[in-house]
């Protein structure tokens, strides 16, 4: 991969830009919880977010796919802006998927028919086709046996792939990841930051909030390190490893390193 | 130095396994003196209440129930025109037995497909299930005065166990269309009750009439109900404001006060010719009661689904309509069918309440046989009430039964 940008500002994204956010404001009540954002994600690009936590990781993931309404700036995502047009809005979350720090897998549903809710309803998908595909993404994340089961006979980090399947088998554009890792117990977490890196070295465009560094080192192009809702430092994961420049970032790494 | 190693012998409690069941009663019932002054008081008493219960049973003359057996259970009913609850109770035990046998094949298919351990449901545990009903219905068959009845309902159960056994081998295509045949079966029920110039609703009685108030009342108000409740939780004021006038308006009022008003204002405003019958006026009133409790009871459940479900359904792209229909009402109505089959149990119950409107439902039935000039003055109220109590424990308790089964076998993809 030919690297053509310079990692260390937010909005420099390496080769054509997926994801682009211009000034965007957002606000819970009288609190600020993003401020000003700028950023660009590339094409195949994976960005880690880190900071502490009510620093406005997880709102900036999930303004991107609309949970949450940003207040002021633009979002676009692969060319649609998100505005209140409803169309927009569903089309921006067919592209993009997402996985929760808390899994949310549908409980009264087999794990077959959590993957394919999403192809049959919104892509009209038949149901052969749709098995065929989430059995294909399950295989991806390394359980299709565990296909008639239900979520809550599986473990934690089964659990959290097979939410990783479930959004795969929109086949989005770009993967959201809000704290994939956190509600794991240690020994769950490789197996799921496994499947994270084998994504990525497959060219998928990833935002990912989490703590695991491992990840941000093996895969990630670029690091973002958010504080009180702004982008306060970016650079290469190598970069936060050696060299990092603000306060506010070296008092943060030393506290997870 | 060296570290010794802390001994914790003492701390294992010992707990001595019960041996057999005397030595379980010798440590439950007869550990201190207390426990024994107890357990010999309450002994007493339970001897003292069986023995009385016995000599009643054995004292009493149920010729009032056996007399008037038809009342109770039709109401006043015309005599020649008994061939139709007979043809409805045989269509009736068909649709159970067909709708049974297709849901049970339906299940084996699915655990078959996943994989999944599937025992055969055997005899006696469908006896073990619906024990009540079949022994109230061994009690009522006791005081039939002729051999007719008893062989009526063996035929009645013949069907239903044939039903069961042809839904259980109908191939899957066919099985698809049990619903239809279910609603055939319904209307060909009405038919056979009202149909053929017969009569109406307004002539029917007894258990009957509360049966079909409850389950009428429960179809009705069911999807009402559930309307009510997204209404409430509608983005569209208008909607919103229109489910919550209606809901708290209608809990804040007694259910007899409704039917009062279904009964006089309804048939007062209404002119005579588009006026509804008298047993529908009381079947709307309760239908409109049902509707605002069984909301009520929605909306708990639509609370206690976690909003990450509609996060991670939005997530997927699917829109607010299926997302609601998929993922949080399968949640919300499980989470409900304690409340909701409570709330069944009690419109069962509620039924009898028509009664102060003079309609011969089963509660208002074993009243008035106590004024028929042969039973006059003889105390018999107890004998009648122990009657139709036993008839609405029954119901009770087996729809309470089924609740709790039900929440079991849903329980399977609890989180």
């Amino acid at each position: 991969m030919t690297v053509q940008a310079d990692y260390s500002d937010a909005t420099q994204a390496s080769g054509e830009a997926i994801i682009e956010l211009q000034d965007v404001d957002k606000f819970f009540g009288h609190f600020q919880a993003l401020k000003d954002i700028n950023m660009k994600v590339g094409l195949q690009e994976v960005v880690v977010v880190i900071g502490p936590s009510g620093g406005g990781k997880s709102t900036l993931i999930r303004c991107i796919n609309r949970l949450e309404k940003h207040d002021n700036g633009r979002i676009v995502v692969d060319g649609i802006d998100l505005s209140d047009d409803v169309r927009n809005i569903q089309e921006v979350r067919r592209e993009t998927g997402m996985v929760f720090q808390s899994f949310n897998l549908f409980p009264h549903l087999t794990v077959l028919d959590n993957v394919t809710l999403a192809p049959r309803q919104v892509r009209n998908m038949a149901k052969k086709e749709a098995e065929a595909l989430a059995m294909q993404m399950l295989t991806r994340v390394k359980i299709p046996e565990q296909a008639r089961k239900y979520p809550g006979q599986l473990s934690g980090g089964q659990q959290q792939r097979v939410a990783i399947a479930r959004a795969l088998a929109m086949q989005p554009k770009v993967m959201l990841f809000d704290e994939p890792t956190s509600a794991l117990d240690p020994e769950m977490i490789k197996e799921v930051l496994d499947v994270m890196v084998e994504l990525a070295r497959g060219g998928m465009t990833m935002i990912v909030v989490t703590h695991e560094m491992s990840f941000a080192r093996a895969v990630a192009n670029r690091v973002v390190f958010m504080a009180e809702g702004e982008i306060v430092e970016v650079g290469t994961p190598e970069h936060f490893f050696t060299d990092p420049q603000e306060t506010r970032t070296k008092l943060f790494l030393s506290q997870i390193l | 130095m060296t570290i010794e190693t802390p001994v914790f012998e003492e701390s294992v409690v010992e707990v001595e396994p019960a041996r057999g069941p005397m030595d379980w009663v010798r440590k439950n019932l007869f550990n201190n003196w207390y426990n024994t002054v107890l357990t010999l008081a309450m002994a007493a008493l339970f001897v003292w209440a069986a023995l009385a219960l016995a000599r009643w049973l054995l004292g009493a003359d149920f010729e009032i129930i056996r007399v008037n057996l038809r009342l109770f259970m039709i109401g006043r009913f015309p005599a020649d025109q008994l061939w139709r609850p007979w043809v409805a109770t045989f269509l009736i035990a068909i649709l159970i037995g067909v709708v049974g046998g297709s849901l049970a094949a339906t299940a084996r298919d699915r655990a078959v497909e996943a994989g999944l351990p599937f025992t055969e449901t055997t005899f006696r545990q469908v006896l073990s299930r619906f024990w009540p009903i079949i022994a109230l219905v061994v009690v009522i068959l006791a005081f039939t005065t002729t051999i007719t009845p008893t062989l009526l309902t063996l035929l009645a159960a013949a069907l239903g166990v044939g039903a069961y056994f042809l839904g259980r081998v109908l191939p899957r295509a066919v099985r698809r269309w049990t619903w239809g045949l279910a609603l055939l079966l319904i209307v060909a029920t009405y038919l056979a009750l009202a149909g053929f110039g017969g009569l109406g609703w307004d002539d029917w009685g007894g258990l009957q009439l509360n049966l079909f108030l409850t389950v009428a009342g429960i179809m009705i108000a069911f999807p009402l109900g559930l309307l009510l409740a997204l209404g409430r939780r509608s983005s569209l004021p208008v909607v919103r404001t229109i489910s919550v006038t209606y809901i708290e308006f209608v809990r804040g009022v007694p259910l007899i006060t409704l039917l009062l008003a279904g009964a006089f204002a309804l048939g007062f405003l209404l002119p005579s010719d588009v006026r509804p019958g008298f047993v529908t006026r009381m079947l709307i009133a309760i239908t409109l009661f049902e509707a605002a409790y069984i909301a009520e009871v929605v909306r708990g459940g639509l609370q206690a689904v976690p909003r990450g479900q509609v996060e991670a359904a939005q997530a997927v792209g699917l829109p607010t309509r299926t997302t609601m229909r998929l993922v949080v009402l399968p949640q919300a109505l499980r989470a409900t069918i304690p409340a909701m089959v409570g709330q069944f149990i009690s419109l069962f119950k509620d039924t009898t309440l028509v009664s102060i409107l003079g309609v011969t439902e089963l509660l208002d039935a074993t009243f008035i046989v106590n004024s028929q000039s042969d039973f006059l003055g003889q105390g018999l109220f107890v004998v009648t009430l122990a009657f139709a109590g036993l008839v609405f424990w029954v119901g009770s308790y087996t729809m309470s039964r089924e609740s709790r089964r039900l929440e079991k076998r849903l329980g399977v993809g609890e989180r």
